[in-house]
């Protein structure tokens, strides 16, 4: 359904409405370069729209990912730097990122502001849900249980519960002794979502719609070496050989039926929040750091254990890592932390030092990796929130980060915390579509992620700037839709 | 269509912030930036206050998760 109100009288609207279809995790290596010829709708989107890279933020990781989008800021002002975070200085107390935690005004907000409407459907951190005006929202995968209050109004949960068939799925259960039931759930969990998403674009009043599917980010981490011929770890003819074009295929289908729904007057784009690619192995951030003295046990853990667990002997522990796609470096400075030992004057001097070192980590085979190694506060020019001292990419993001310790290498090739298949890569996608006009399949070039809600704004009417978005536009992307 | 309303501010200031947005800060009006301010700093504020949307069976089961997952 359609919105009554016009714009904000701040301009002219390129757009009725925008849609956003949300892919978590979608390369353009998968998606453009060896599917789109099999994806009818997608392939025409890519065809008679516009298409490219979307450069993702630093780390590549869904939270805070989606919110940079969303908000057109980056992380360091958002105060979001992955799924969990360290709470203040504390050695061993994180608490998990939420909706509560992003403060900034999305593009939902603004058009709120403007008694204007939207469809929000699980986007990340969505839970718990926010009381926003004007907005249909669903809750995200992060969300315990349909027990818990997941849909903004209240009232919108028994529609969701039927529009799904009696059972909507926040997130498969990845388990990795059972491929074939994680199959079953990842799309009997994304055509519920296309059954809720159908039934809000057809019954809610949007200006703005927006649906999160973590499907693909799931297929990718749960069966990249099955379908990637390039994986370390694959073996040909396995029985999910085809599972990524199944799963593409299936949503392609969906997407089909949802754009009709969108209306003739809806810019449409697809986007995701980063790539993918094949994990190459786990690097034991916290054993290296021991190795080059940074850090101390009073007792070295025999078996694999979680840092949390292991006995850290903080009194001669100078920097400490944490483990994901990415690695967070904390430095156990005095005065800041409660056992601190680096001198503060001197914390910036360990840092270059530590990341001197860390750029000369070599894989298994001797090679030296392409690490990079970043400091929030130069990176974002602004760093809120509960920041890591140092964040680590190892060879290219190619091998995740391990903070478990207790192995007998360096080098892991199963993930630590549970056989892993895929990593996170820099590049996501955009395309953006217009009904009843053929843009050509032009290559959008050097999109980025917090170009995002300024180039919504910008379609809907309003003035980035003033609606709180603070970034550039894509400037082709408004150009294609002007003609 | 969003609703406003005035707050006074200082002349002083009112030229000040006007000097400020003359260059190429990409804000059309004073009453523009006064509100993108405002909103950062009561968004700062409201920061502080975060409450704990899990309880503690809920953060096992989504650390699990996330684990399997592989983002911790």
């Amino acid at each position: 359904m359609q919105s009554d109100e016009t714009d904000d009288g701040r301009g002219g609207r390129l757009a009725r409405r925008v849609a956003v279809l949300g892919f978590d995790s979608v390369p353009p290596e998968i998606l453009f370069d060896k599917l789109i010829t099999k994806l009818p709708n997608l392939g025409r989107m890519y065809r008679e729209g516009i298409h490219g890279r979307l450069r993702t933020c630093d780390p590549p990781i869904t939270v805070p990912a989606w919110m940079v989008m969303m908000t057109g800021r980056n992380p360091g002002e958002l105060g979001i730097y992955g799924f969990k975070h360290r709470r203040g200085f504390s050695y061993n107390d994180g608490y998990i990122v939420t909706s509560a935690n992003v403060r900034a005004r999305t593009v939902w907000d603004a058009l709120s502001d403007a008694g204007r409407g939207s469809v929000v459907l699980g986007v990340p951190p969505g839970y718990p849900v926010k009381r926003v005006a004007n907005a249909a929202t669903v809750s995200c995968f992060l969300t315990p249980s349909v027990e818990r209050p997941f849909t903004n109004p209240d009232g919108l949960r028994d529609e969701v519960i039927q529009a799904a068939g009696g059972n909507y799925i926040f997130d498969v259960t990845f388990r990795t002794e059972n491929r074939a039931e994680v199959k079953k759930e990842l799309f009997e969990m994304t055509e519920k979502r296309f059954d809720v998403a159908e039934h809000l674009a057809k019954t809610k009043r949007w200006d703005f719609f927006m649906m999160h599917e973590i499907g693909f980010d799931r297929l990718h981490h749960a069966f990249w070496k099955f379908f990637d011929p390039r994986h370390p770890k694959h073996v040909s003819g396995n029985e999910y050989e085809g599972i990524d074009l199944d799963y593409y295929s299936m949503v392609d289908g969906r997407v089909g039926r949802l754009l009709p729904l969108l209306g003739d007057d809806t810019v449409t784009f697809v986007l995701s929040d980063h790539g993918s690619k094949a994990m190459q192995g786990g690097f034991c951030v916290n054993q290296w750091l021991e190795q080059e003295g940074y850090l101390s046990f009073v007792k070295r853990p025999e078996a694999p254990v979680e840092l949390d667990k292991a006995e850290i002997d903080w009194g001669r522990t100078k920097a400490w890592g944490w483990g994901g796609y990415y690695a967070r470096i904390f430095f156990n400075v005095k005065g800041r932390e409660a056992k601190g030992v680096v001198e503060p004057s001197e914390l910036e001097a360990e840092k270059r030092k530590l990341a001197d070192r860390i750029a000369e980590i070599r894989d298994h085979t001797g090679r030296r990796m392409r690490n990079s190694v970043m400091e929030p506060q130069k990176l974002y020019g602004t760093a809120t929130g509960d920041k890591p001292d140092l964040m680590v990419y190892f060879d290219d993001l190619d091998w995740r980060s391990a903070g478990t310790v207790g192995h007998d290498s360096l080098y892991l090739f199963e993930n630590d915390t549970g056989p892993d298949d895929s990593v996170h890569s820099m590049d996501g996608v955009i395309m953006m579509s217009v009904p009843g006009r053929d843009l050509g399949g032009r290559e959008v070039k050097g999109a980025r992620a917090e170009q995002v809600a300024p180039t919504i704004a910008s379609l809907l009417g309003m003035e980035p700037r003033a609606a709180g978005f603070a970034g550039s536009t894509i400037g082709e992307a408004l150009e294609a839709v002007r003609g | 269509m969003t609703k406003y309303t005035s707050v006074s501010i200082p002349l002083t200031l009112h030229k000040r912030l006007e000097t400020i947005i003359s260059k190429k800060t990409g804000f059309k009006s004073v009453s523009d930036y006064v509100t993108y301010v405002l909103r950062e700093v009561v968004a700062m504020h409201e920061l502080k206050e975060v409450p704990e949307p899990f309880t503690s069976t809920d953060l096992e089961e989504i650390k699990k998760r996330l684990q399997a997952l592989g983002y911790l």
